[in-house]
């Protein structure tokens, strides 16, 4: 196991490695002088001059390239020069947020969005699974933007329940996270759904219905466990997807997480915020790849990685 | 050196040294106490040290706890704040400004001389970052302290009045406690926590949330009504107008510009459209060579005469905008009002494109969207009168804000638009700081004239101006090259912005600066 852990690890470097020169690439090619949009535009060439100078801009782009790798490879992500701050600072500020909402949108997803999936497989083509499926899909096609603000209108304005923005309460993450959750609702629902339909006509169901086991065990034991696996890959790349595509909820519910940040840092062209914040994405991804692949372990005791 | 009082302590600024109290801020209609104010903005803070700022809502925050020499007052005017006066010798090269008694900083540290050296050769260092500090690091020679009570500031050149101590009113020029931003620390190069001498103290800033301001016990001045005032970032519009619905704010800016008429219709709320700076223009290319026609001064007037700025005002800013009636805002020292406006005229537009034999004429039209109130919808209602009088608009296209800028902030051989959508927001409030996108020689990208304008009368008018030290002379001079540039029409004049703020029935004494700043220091309870 260990080995296997050390083995995808040591892959993962190559693609990050990747990931923080696609960003370093792709962030330079994007129109714009940050130099410019950080002086605003009252302020005169020369002091635009200046700053590009400060923040390293007029250097040839490989020796950029090279500074920025040589302070990766001291564990330093670099300065913002946006914030004037550390990167590695500003992301720490805002990630538990961001960590915080995709934590509850998670838990509201699977508990909800696998109750409706195993209903709905267990109650096939009734009017139950009709309008279970069609909450599925509401899920999944209503636009995050429209469902928060609708949210806000019924909870924040109508009933005066819960807060409308902000995370200044232990309330104020409820609204965020219903809104995020409702997506992966959808999508883990239907995953679960078609996994379990599969499951439940395999013979070792038949065999435990046979043998007389209770429904609630039939289905929990034998059928769901069976059925998690593909589940299990959903919910894993949900997590990944929650943790870096909070963006829009977070701008919606003025949630002050890394989605924000990094629509900010895009729009004011802060080149090292924007490559620490893919690099953190893509380590996020590696690492819910790989704990989902030990999940499998865990739950199918056939899947060894030794 | 012989000082010869010329600008000197008006009566206001007399009554406001005596009763400690600043004419610029509204006192509230009730003397009632507030416990916490909270603010909804949509723009998070990059820094909050005075000196870095760029961005007018959070120059707007950090004044509540930093104070300037002189402020800018709700009806533009420059007015004493932790200058009580101030004088300058015959020939403007020597500013002496007297000090306010008795005034310390939140962090108990005496007001004086010395804390005002310290921190305007701090914004002055050129090691330091001071975007909006312009041209007044080449200008000032040095800051000295004659005593405790006067600071003298010896120039290269002289510098009209109105120029000078309007950039001193700028927060990257606020008073610092002098002890928070000593030489060789880190706060000297980034003061993220300034402590100043305002009404309010900043208690802290949670990144992308929110600002705490709390009421400073030891102000000089008037105290607030609320004990407290918390700043909430909400970049959504829609969910800013949630918050004050709900009652979970009670004062927003910038409501989506759709609801103004329903939120004005609210019993509960209230609407201020304050007036503001911020022009809003289509920059012409004046030498283009791909579309020669725009070279000709009837085409560009013709463009003027298309289009119906009024209905676009009415109809798609909701209101929030007057149109212009001169090339810079009314709320500026030099500004003169034309004789000959613009009307919407299409037959007179018509005619002027016929006779200089652009009639059909193509063009390449773009917009940011976003950026200004209503900018791309504008844009398009634009575009629209322009081909009703048979110009073959292209357009308009839009992109993100940095990708816009870099468009059309380049030089003319490097152009590749004809027209493009932009607002303009002075650094303060006089006609220099208008003038710098009509001069000449500060074409991109040595400035940020986008038209390519250029005429020599009108950059000889702005130089002489710049160092005027009679002021009717030079709002005169200010005038009559307003007058040509609005004949010459390097821009399609549209309006100039309002600045929306709403705010619940519940308070009072909201208010503003016309420069697109809002003010809740006097904020109360109604």
């Amino acid at each position: 196991m260990l080995t296997y852990v050390v083995r995808r690890l040591l892959i993962a470097i190559p693609t990050l490695w990747g990931v923080v020169t696609g960003a370093f690439i792709i962030s330079r090619l994007l129109p714009g002088d940050p130099a410019r949009i950080m002086a605003g535009l009252n302020a005169t060439q020369q002091q635009v001059d200046r700053l590009r100078h400060q923040l390293g801009l007029d250097k040839p782009l490989w020796v950029q390239y090279q500074d920025y790798m040589g302070q990766l490879l001291h564990g330093n992500l670099g300065f913002s020069p946006h914030f004037s701050a550390p990167v590695a600072a500003q992301i720490a500020q805002r990630l538990p947020y961001t960590a915080e909402l995709a934590v509850l949108a998670t838990a509201i997803a699977v508990v909800v969005g696998v109750t409706i999936g195993v209903l709905a497989a267990l109650r096939r083509n009734t009017l139950l699974d009709l309008i279970l499926s069609a909450f599925a899909v509401f899920g999944v096609s209503m636009p995050v933007y429209w469902l928060g603000l609708m949210l806000i209108l019924i909870f924040a304005i109508d009933l005066r329940a819960l807060p409308a923005a902000g995370a200044d309460s232990p309330q104020s993450v409820i609204l965020p996270a219903v809104t995020l959750a409702l997506f992966s609702i959808g999508l883990i629902a239907r995953m679960t759904r078609a996994s379990m339909l599969e499951v439940l006509g395999q013979d070792y169901v038949r065999t435990a219905r046979a043998k007389g086991a209770p429904h609630r065990r039939v289905v929990l034991k034998h059928a769901l466990r069976n059925a998690v696996l593909p589940i299990l890959t959903a919910i894993g790349l949900q997590f990944g997807g929650l943790l870096g595509g909070a963006v829009l909820t977070e701008s919606v519910f003025g949630w002050p997480g890394v989605g924000q940040l990094l629509v900010n840092s895009i729009f004011y062209r802060d080149y090292p915020m924007v490559q620490g914040l893919v690099l953190l994405f893509g380590v996020t991804y590696v690492v819910i790849n790989l704990l989902v692949d030990l999940m499998y372990a865990y739950v199918d005791p056939r899947i060894r990685f030794d | 050196m012989r000082q010869r009082l010329l600008t000197v302590i008006a009566l206001a600024g007399v009554l406001v040294a005596a009763c400690g109290q600043s004419t610029s801020t509204p006192s509230p209609s009730s003397s009632k106490q507030g416990g916490t104010l909270t603010v909804a903005i949509g723009v998070a803070p990059d820094t909050l040290d005075p000196m870095r700022q760029t961005t007018t809502t959070i120059q707007n925050i950090v004044q509540m706890a930093v104070e300037t020499l002189v402020q800018v007052n709700k009806q533009g005017q420059l007015e004493p704040l932790l200058a009580t006066s101030w004088s300058h010798s015959s020939d403007g090269t020597t500013w002496t400004f007297t000090l306010r008694k008795g005034v310390k900083f939140s962090d108990g540290e005496p007001f004086n001389a010395q804390a005002v050296v310290t921190s305007i050769d701090r914004a002055l260092d050129p090691t330091n970052v001071c975007p909006l500090c312009g041209q007044m690091p080449k200008f000032v020679q040095s800051v000295t302290a004659t005593d405790s009570d006067h600071v003298q500031f010896t120039l290269n050149q002289p510098v009209a009045t109105n120029f000078f101590l309007g950039n001193l009113s700028g927060v990257q020029f606020g008073i610092l406690a002098p002890n928070t931003i000593q030489k060789g620390t880190p706060a000297y190069k980034d003061d993220e926590h300034p402590v100043g001498t305002g009404p309010y103290i900043l208690q802290e800033y949670v990144s992308g949330d929110h600002v705490t301001m709390v009421r400073n016990p030891n102000y000089w001045g008037k105290k607030p009504a609320y004990k407290e005032q918390i700043i909430k970032i909400v970049p959504t519009a829609a969910t800013r107008e949630a918050l004050l619905r709900a009652d979970q704010a009670q004062v927003i800016l910038d409501p989506p510009t759709a609801d103004l008429p329903s939120l004005e219709s609210d019993p509960n709320l209230k609407v201020l459209l304050a007036p503001d700076d911020r022009t809003i223009f289509i920059s012409l290319d004046t030498v283009s060579t791909s579309q020669p026609l725009l070279q000709k001064v009837e085409v560009r007037q013709a463009l003027n005469y298309a289009v119906n700025k009024a209905a676009i005002v009415k109809g798609t800013l909701y209101g929030a905008a007057v149109p212009m009636t001169a090339p810079m805002a009314p709320s500026l020292f030099g500004y003169c009002k034309m004789p000959d406006q613009y009307n919407y005229d299409p037959a007179k537009a018509k005619q002027l494109l016929q006779a200089a034999g652009a009639e059909g004429m193509t063009l390449k039209l773009i917009s940011p969207t976003g950026r200004y109130i209503q900018d791309f919808q504008a844009a398009e209602n634009v575009a629209s009168y322009l081909r009703q009088v048979g110009i073959n608009v292209e357009g308009p296209t839009t992109m993100d804000w940095p990708t816009y800028i870099s468009t059309i902030n380049v030089p003319p051989d490097k152009a590749t638009t004809d027209a493009g959508l932009l607002g303009w927001a002075p650094g303060f409030l006089d006609a220099s700081q208008q003038m710098v996108i009509f001069d000449g020689p500060l074409q991109p990208p040595k400035g940020l004239n986008t038209a390519y304008y250029n005429n020599p009368t009108v950059n000889n008018l702005i130089s002489e101006a710049a160092t005027q030290l009679n002021t009717t002379k030079r709002a005169a001079e200010y005038c009559q090259a307003e007058k040509i540039i609005w004949n010459d029409a390097p821009w399609i004049f549209l309006w100039v912005q309002k600045f929306p703020i709403a705010y619940s029935a519940k308070v009072t004494g909201v208010s503003y600066v016309p420069n697109e700043s809002f003010n809740t220091i006097y904020a109360a309870p109604a």
